[in-house]
């Protein structure tokens, strides 16, 4: 068979026109807002995904159901990512041409590879308690947003607390007992510094990824006798944590984990076992708040969830949100500065990095994101297990931001620098 | 050095130990019987565990029947598994009747997660996690009695293949031919052995899973398992149990003493150099037959 030439340059011609297609049926729904996410459902982060997502969902059908902002509905695209760097590649690159103004990815190497991306794309990356620490510094990351306070802020916070318990930590003993992967490891350099800078003695034990068996690590934290226990994992690594700390006959009400401990993990754990546990909270969890009351109302009673009802009021659900709403926040200031657009990234970028002393009616603490300052202040609160639910044990409060954003401001100039 | 502790972690390992080897049991028996190193052998112990959460949580069963019922249920699982995939690479080269078992693997490991939730889900046999102290000495509960029902299990297995059954599955395992020669139905022998793989797999499932909680990571048990099953010989059950105990007791060490020097997890270094060394010095491990090719 031979091609004519006449066949062929109708046949590129052709082909030309429709790979502009998905650009051009994105620019033809008018008043949509798209945002992209592509998150890890199957893989690694599968122990908050589900629950993340549909809150998420749950809360852009809200607004959409009270007619959008401005006038403008929300469409979410949500895809599997599996935490494999080239299907997200793929995933991101698609929501590119379709025309998406905001990615989240929720998860840490994907967040990390897809960086240099969003900054030349200007695409706005949501790496809320993901991605790199460092990116809250707006002033390198300008399109790298994570809302929410990063593993440093939280390690400072939880020392802090102890601190308030105990008035003093000098001559106190601090065990970190944390998976060995990088994520583990992030908030090391913060308490090293912390040790040297209150006086306390800080032992780290690293477990070996997963983290389905932590028997051997145990006794030795039991054997240290420490005064205050951090750990730190996500997914089967906190529940076997947890577990063990129990086993060992370690003190609950001196334990304490990251924002990555659910009532999921509770409920694997025996809930009245694990009464006392602490946790950092970057929001209210429950369903006592005014906007899940609202999302069980409006979406939920509607038949409208995008999910287990049973679901809704958790930890992980309310952190979905939590960002959902920050996302929509962003959009409402966009459109306060620029009521005609054009919706594109660098006009939601505009919003997003105007946010002030937003606290989605009671859901999150008053959260301002500046273009220097993209964590919002790093504001969160200590939440205990009482058995049942997750009891505030402080206010809204933020700690040792220094040492916090001493550390920000070496790993951003760093990046700056290298671009690594 | 706190001997005290040295020796927590002995005891400790020693019993997290047994219980790896039940799982590296389960490749032995088929090892044995069909000559295929089962590489699905963490995906069974996994599917085990969903099994028996499934029967205990969503059909809401007491623990003496839901454990009957998830070891029955898998028992066929393991012998249909044989029956729809494994007969039908008869012939195939031993390569790629180990790689439909890695495939297998990777199958469940995707499929089940997908059915019954991503969430590491809860299976209470009832084990008491108050600590448990021996003077000043600590030990485990859930390993403790983990560990001495997968050595009972073991037993039980050594015993089996000394009755009549077991004396015509080692026929099958010794020469497929010469045992179709004499009547031995040796298809049947196969499936079984599969079916009992699989059940030895969800008595894993089911230690691990009270340990752990159910949810994907039990399918990594066959790294250990692997390591195990190569240092005893693919072929000994009783190596399985030395060898369970030498990698068990290795990690817990490793632990406790490399993981201070060196500042990171040294754990499952310790299986994946145990496996390298057993393949270069000793291929048939410690108590495994040493195949002679004729030529």
């Amino acid at each position: 068979m031979t091609i004519k030439r006449r066949t062929f340059l109708a046949g590129s011609a052709a082909a030309a026109i429709a790979s502009q297609f998905p650009i051009r049926l994105a620019s033809a729904q008018d008043n949509v807002i798209r945002f992209s996410m592509p998150q890890d459902f199957t893989r690694v982060y599968t122990f908050v995904t589900a629950e993340y997502s549909q809150g998420q969902r749950d809360y852009l059908t809200l607004i959409n159901e009270r007619g959008g902002i401005n006038g403008h509905r929300f469409v979410a695209d949500v895809s599997d990512h599996g935490n494999d760097l080239p299907r997200a590649i793929e995933a991101y690159e698609r929501a590119k041409s379709e025309g998406a103004v905001l990615v989240d990815p929720l998860s840490t190497p994907v967040a990390r590879a897809l960086v240099p991306r969003a900054l030349e794309d200007k695409i706005n990356m949501i790496t809320a308690f993901s991605g790199r620490s460092d990116a809250a510094d707006g002033s390198v990351f300008p399109y790298v947003l994570p809302l929410s306070p990063n593993y440093w802020t939280q390690a400072g916070l939880l020392i802090d607390y102890f601190r308030q318990v105990d008035g003093d930590l000098s001559g106190k003993k601090i065990c970190f007992v944390h998976i060995d992967t990088p994520f583990g490891k992030e908030p090391l350099p913060i308490l090293e510094k912390l040790a040297e800078s209150q006086g306390f003695e800080l032992l780290a034990f690293p477990y070996t990824p997963p983290g389905n068996d932590q028997s051997a690590i145990w006794p030795q934290v039991r054997r240290a006798r420490p005064d205050w226990i951090m750990f730190w994992g996500a997914g089967v690594g906190q529940t076997v944590a947890l577990t063990e700390a129990i086993r060992n006959g370690l003190p609950m009400d001196r334990l304490s984990s990251s924002v990555w401990l659910s009532e999921s993990d509770m409920e694997v754990v025996g809930a009245a076992q694990a009464a006392g546990v602490m946790k950092v909270e970057p929001c209210v969890s429950g369903r006592e708040p005014r906007l899940i009351q609202d999302i069980l109302a409006e979406v939920v009673g509607a038949g409208k969830g995008a999910g287990p009802e049973d679901k809704v009021g958790t930890s992980y659900y309310n952190y979905g949100v939590m960002l959902a709403s920050l996302m929509v926040e962003g959009v409402r200031v966009a459109f306060e500065k620029a009521p005609d657009g054009p919706v594109t990234g660098e006009w939601l970028n505009a919003g997003l990095r105007a946010i002030t002393g937003f606290d989605a009616e009671g859901l999150i603490p008053p959260t301002t994101i500046t273009p220097e300052d993209h964590q919002g202040g790093g504001q969160a609160r200590i939440g205990r297990w009482d058995g049942e639910k997750f009891v505030a044990e402080t206010d809204w409060f933020s700690a040792n931001q220094d040492v916090v954003w001493e550390e920000i401001r070496k790993y951003s100039a760093e990046f700056k620098e290298t671009g690594q | 050095m706190d001997m005290l502790l040295i020796a927590e972690l002995s005891i400790n390992g020693v019993f997290v130990g047994l219980m790896y080897a039940l799982v590296a049991a389960g490749i032995v028996l088929i090892y044995k019987t069909s000559g295929i190193a089962n590489l699905a052998q963490g995906a069974l112990a996994m599917m085990g565990g969903y099994a028996a959460w499934a029967f205990a949580t969503l059909a809401g069963l007491p623990i003496w029947l839901w454990l009957p019922a998830a070891l029955v249920a898998m028992f066929f699982a393991g012998a249909l598994l044989e029956r729809l995939a494994l007969r039908r690479m008869v012939g195939q080269p031993i390569i790629m009747v180990i790689m439909l078992t890695l495939g297998i693997e990777i199958m469940l490991r995707g499929i089940l997660p997908g059915f019954f939730g991503s969430s590491v889900k809860r299976l209470d046999i009832g084990i008491p996690t108050t600590p448990l102290f021996v003077g000043e000495l600590f030990l485990n509960r859930a390993t403790l009695i983990g560990g001495a029902v997968s050595l009972a299990t073991i037993l039980l297995a050594i015993l089996f293949f000394n009755s009549r059954l077991g004396i015509i599955m080692r026929a099958v395992s010794d020469d497929q031919t010469a045992s179709w020669s004499v009547g031995i139905k040796v298809e049947r022998a196969i499936a079984l052995a599969w079916g009992l793989s699989a059940v030895m797999a969800t008595i894993a499932g089911v230690l691990w899973g009270a340990t752990q909680g159910v949810d994907w990571s039990l399918s990594l048990l066959l790294i250990k398992a692997l390591a195990i099953a190569i240092l005893g010989g693919l072929d000994s059950l009783p190596g399985v149990v030395i060898a369970g105990i030498i990698v068990g007791l290795a990690e817990s060490l490793a632990t406790g003493i490399v993981d201070p020097i060196v500042g990171g997890g040294t754990r499952d270094v310790v299986a994946s150099v145990i496996i390298v060394l057993t393949l270069i010095l000793r291929p048939h491990g410690l108590f495994g037959r040493e195949h002679i090719e004729r030529v």
